[in-house]
């Protein structure tokens, strides 16, 4: 045997420098865009204050005992999800691939938010925000009708930003300013992780807390508004007959289960870093606290800013009407008010009916009603934004945080993916940390262009409605069949003892072998019968001429098919070739 | 003479109002709207006979700048219709003949050229003095010699590139350097087959069992 020169010791795995950055890393991949915009929108669609109960139920029930699996088992295993499922079962090496696809698909699709992020927030150093005010037309007469039938907002996200076209089969080309903030967003990405867990460990200290510092300042900036508080008190008055509505439960245990990320194998990923011993029983807890508590607090920002624009849009309907009624009967200034418009209206319905009658087509109700997020948190806060003063500063504050935000939880994903590679030998041979951090980077960029196209928003919407969800509840529900039942509980128990000194009580137990995959299978067999019972899947599509989304069908079945059978080709392929592979 | 000179007189003096009455209609004039209190709300000025002559004025002069010079005077300026809203409707008639009236078009050509000046002399803007029916020319937009989030953008790509950089070359010399002092250390190594085997396992590798201690210096 030749002499073969030992490698110096430091080949082994590399670690967190403390416990502290892994915490910080799992809070920065779990406090994503989704605590600020999703959660709000949730609460306030299934009854503001209410929605906490089914909320704070799943958290207990499933998303801190599936969190805590995660991490024994990447602790345990100190391997990616392919090699850490690998070594669980050998069948059962699909799943992490599975994990790994998953992570690939959204790391293509979610850097595209940053992107958009980036360009909003270089758009905000300007005197005036451009989507405060409509284009003028090439006469100066008027606002572009496009924009004019919109809103200026709107008209920024959907012409300036996405330059969206008709539908999804319309290509168009690559808007240039988009794809040079997608590849800002993947060098930031690859400066974050190009020396792995070390140049990560360093990063999340920032990502992590600041974003807490920018929603604290909005907390303050957000209450001190006008009408802000009727915001909050909508949210906090629980309607409580949502309990009874079904939907309520199971909007609740997604948002759980995804805002937790549990499933693309990032959480793996991370604890396969970790020490031994390391105590990842109370870590598990306190992130997954952190995460819901995030959620709360800033619902409450948002739904400030969301009083303070229903508050605004109500006061602009009443200005209108005010000057609507003054113009048409020529009533002096000081006696239409906007607290007396509704009387005014009933008492010239009564001395000029006819009159009335002419303008009945431009007299609205104006109302506080809840202004409906529709997850577009482009739109809605920016709007918001810029009706506040010094609105620079606070729409560079904010998309800022959103950015954070954002690359807080790519640099899970991204994670997700490189670990289990360097889990490879061949490739950890071959090629150096950098260049193989370089190359997935290039290579999810290369691909993330294709959102950056005209049609870009349609599959990204697809990506984010149809890509993941599916394959992700199944891939956690194989994951906790398989650590219950297959790996069993028994032995999962000495591996938690041998790690933190201690077994698991009887609460976790009872979580991971009945309730947890109980619920999930529930979630499953839901999605599924949903799925079926939809039809044809659907997306909303930018009309330019009605300007207004309409609901468009996907023509082809084939794209939102593919990553669930791409999920299950994989996991089963692999099976197949793991039982061939035993029996020769 | 005197008797056909008073006649002549009463006549005109009865008819002229009525010829006014007659030639001040919406269809041929301009119907004004302002909303002071709304623009000026707490400073809000009373309008008055004193503004109206004020107004007047403004408009005369705003014919006079678009005219080129021809003398249009307050009396040109025909009101009518005045409502409590502060809404009047108004016509121009030509200075060379007090009973024909300037067309439209030039009235709103006229009132379009000095817009700015007549809204500043009521501190009002285009939304709080409106001119029904003739919709004001929006703002031009600002042109950029280059787009400033084109800046904003170089500035954070320059600093992330840089950043990149400077990590890629002090790994690359940090490599060559450790590797310098590999190549010196390897003359002492014996028993490289063991660490070999057992090179893959992390946290099982036990110093003791490998002898390339330069320290131990028998």
């Amino acid at each position: 045997m030749p002499f073969e020169v030992p490698q110096s010791p430091k080949e082994s795995r590399p670690s967190w420098d403390n416990p502290m950055q892994f915490v910080l890393a799992c809070v920065s991949y779990a406090v994503g865009l989704g605590n600020v915009w999703r959660f709000p929108y949730l609460c306030q669609m299934h009854g503001g204050g209410g929605f906490m109960i089914p909320y704070l139920i799943m958290l207990f029930v499933e998303g801190i005992p599936l969190f805590y699996m995660e991490l024994a088992i990447g602790q345990k295993m100190r391997l990616g999800s392919i090699g850490a499922w690998s070594a669980i079962s050998p069948y059962l090496g699909g799943l992490g691939i599975a994990s790994v696809v998953t992570s690939l698909y959204l790391c293509l699709y979610y850097n595209v938010i940053n992107a958009w992020s980036f360009w909003y927030l270089f758009h905000s150093f300007q005197a005036v925000l451009p989507w405060s005010d409509c284009p003028v037309n090439s006469n100066r007469t008027a606002y572009l009708e496009e924009c004019e039938v919109a809103t200026p907002t709107q008209y920024f996200f959907f012409r300036e930003t996405l330059n969206i076209s008709s539908s999804i089969d319309e290509n168009g080309g690559v808007h240039m300013g988009l794809a040079l903030c997608l590849l800002l967003a993947w060098l930031i990405v690859y400066l974050f992780i190009v020396k792995g867990v070390k140049s990560t460990g360093k990063v999340v200290y920032f990502t992590a807390t600041f974003p807490y510092v920018v929603l604290i300042i909005y907390l303050i900036r957000g209450v001190t508004l006008h009408g802000a508080l009727n915001g909050v008190k909508y949210m906090f008055t629980p309607k409580m007959e949502q309990l009874a509505n079904p939907q309520t439960w199971i909007n609740a245990a997604t948002q759980i289960f995804f805002s937790l990320g549990l499933g693309f194998g990032s959480l793996i990923a991370f604890a396969s870093y970790n020490h031994h011993n390391n105590n990842f029983e109370n870590q598990a807890i306190t992130v997954s606290l952190i995460n819901s508590g995030t959620s709360i607090f800033a619902s409450i920002v948002t739904f400030s800013i969301y009083g303070f624009k229903a508050t605004f849009n109500y006061e602009s309907c009443l200005e209108r009407m005010r000057l609507l009624l003054m113009n048409t009967f020529e009533l002096a200034e000081d006696t239409v008010h906007i607290d007396n418009i509704s009387f005014w209206i009933t008492d010239l319905n009564r001395t000029q009916p006819e009159q009335i009658a002419a303008i009945a087509s431009r007299i609205e109700t104006c109302s506080l009603e809840a202004v409906e997020g529709t997850g577009l948190a482009f739109i809605v806060y920016s709007e918001a934004i810029k009706n506040m003063p010094a609105a620079q500063l606070w729409s560079v504050l904010y998309f800022f945080m959103l950015l954070l935000l954002g690359m807080g939880s790519m640099l899970g994903n991204v994670t997700a993916i490189i670990t289990p590679l360097r889990d490879f030998k061949v490739l950890a041979h071959s090629l150096s940390n950098e260049t193989l951090n370089g190359l997935v980077c290039l290579f999810c960029l290369l691909l993330g262009f294709g959102f950056t196209t005209r049609s870009g928003n349609y599959w990204f919407t697809m990506f984010n409605e149809y890509g993941a969800t599916f394959s992700l509840l199944f891939i956690v529900l194989l994951e906790i069949v398989t650590v219950s039942y297959i790996y069993g509980l028994k032995r999962f128990e000495k591996d938690i003892e041998d790690m933190l000194g201690r077994r698991p009580n009887w609460y976790w137990k009872i979580m991971w072998v009945a309730v947890s995959p109980l619920l999930l299978i529930s979630l499953f067999v839901f999605y599924i019968l949903n799925y079926i019972q939809g039809g044809a899947p659907t997306y909303q599509a930018w009309d330019k001429d009605v300007v207004r989304e309409e609901l468009t069908q996907i023509r082809l079945g084939l794209r939102s098919d593919s990553e669930i059978s791409c999920v299950n080709l994989c996991a089963y392929s692999h099976i197949e070739m793991t039982v061939t592979r035993k029996s020769m | 003479m005197w008797t056909v000179w008073t006649v002549w007189m009463v006549w005109m003096v009865c008819l002229v109002p009525t010829t006014s009455e007659a030639l001040c209609t919406e269809d041929d004039g301009y119907k004004v709207r302002l909303s002071i209190k709304t623009a000026l709300g707490g400073d809000a000025y009373e309008w008055n006979e004193s503004e109206m002559f004020f107004f007047k004025a403004t408009l005369a002069f705003a014919m006079r700048t678009y005219s080129g010079g021809e003398q249009y005077d307050v009396s040109n300026i025909l009101v009518c219709d005045e409502t409590l809203r502060v809404s009047f409707v108004f016509v121009v008639t030509k200075p060379s003949n007090t009973s024909e009236l300037v067309p439209r078009t030039e009235v709103e050509n006229a009132i379009k050229k000095s817009r700015h000046r007549i809204n500043s002399a009521f501190l009002l803007t285009d939304q709080t003095l409106d001119f029904v029916g003739i919709n004001p020319t929006l703002a031009a937009p600002i042109q950029y010699d280059t787009p400033p989030w084109l800046i904003a953008f170089g500035v954070v790509m320059g600093l992330v590139c840089a950043g990149i950089v400077a990590l890629l070359v002090s790994t690359f010399l940090n490599k060559k350097r450790s590797k310098k002092s590999a190549d010196e250390e390897e003359a002492g190594r014996g028993n490289g087959i063991l660490c070999e085997s057992i090179r893959g396992k992390d946290g099982l590798f036990n110093q003791g069992l490998v002898d390339d201690d330069r320290l131990t210096k028998l």
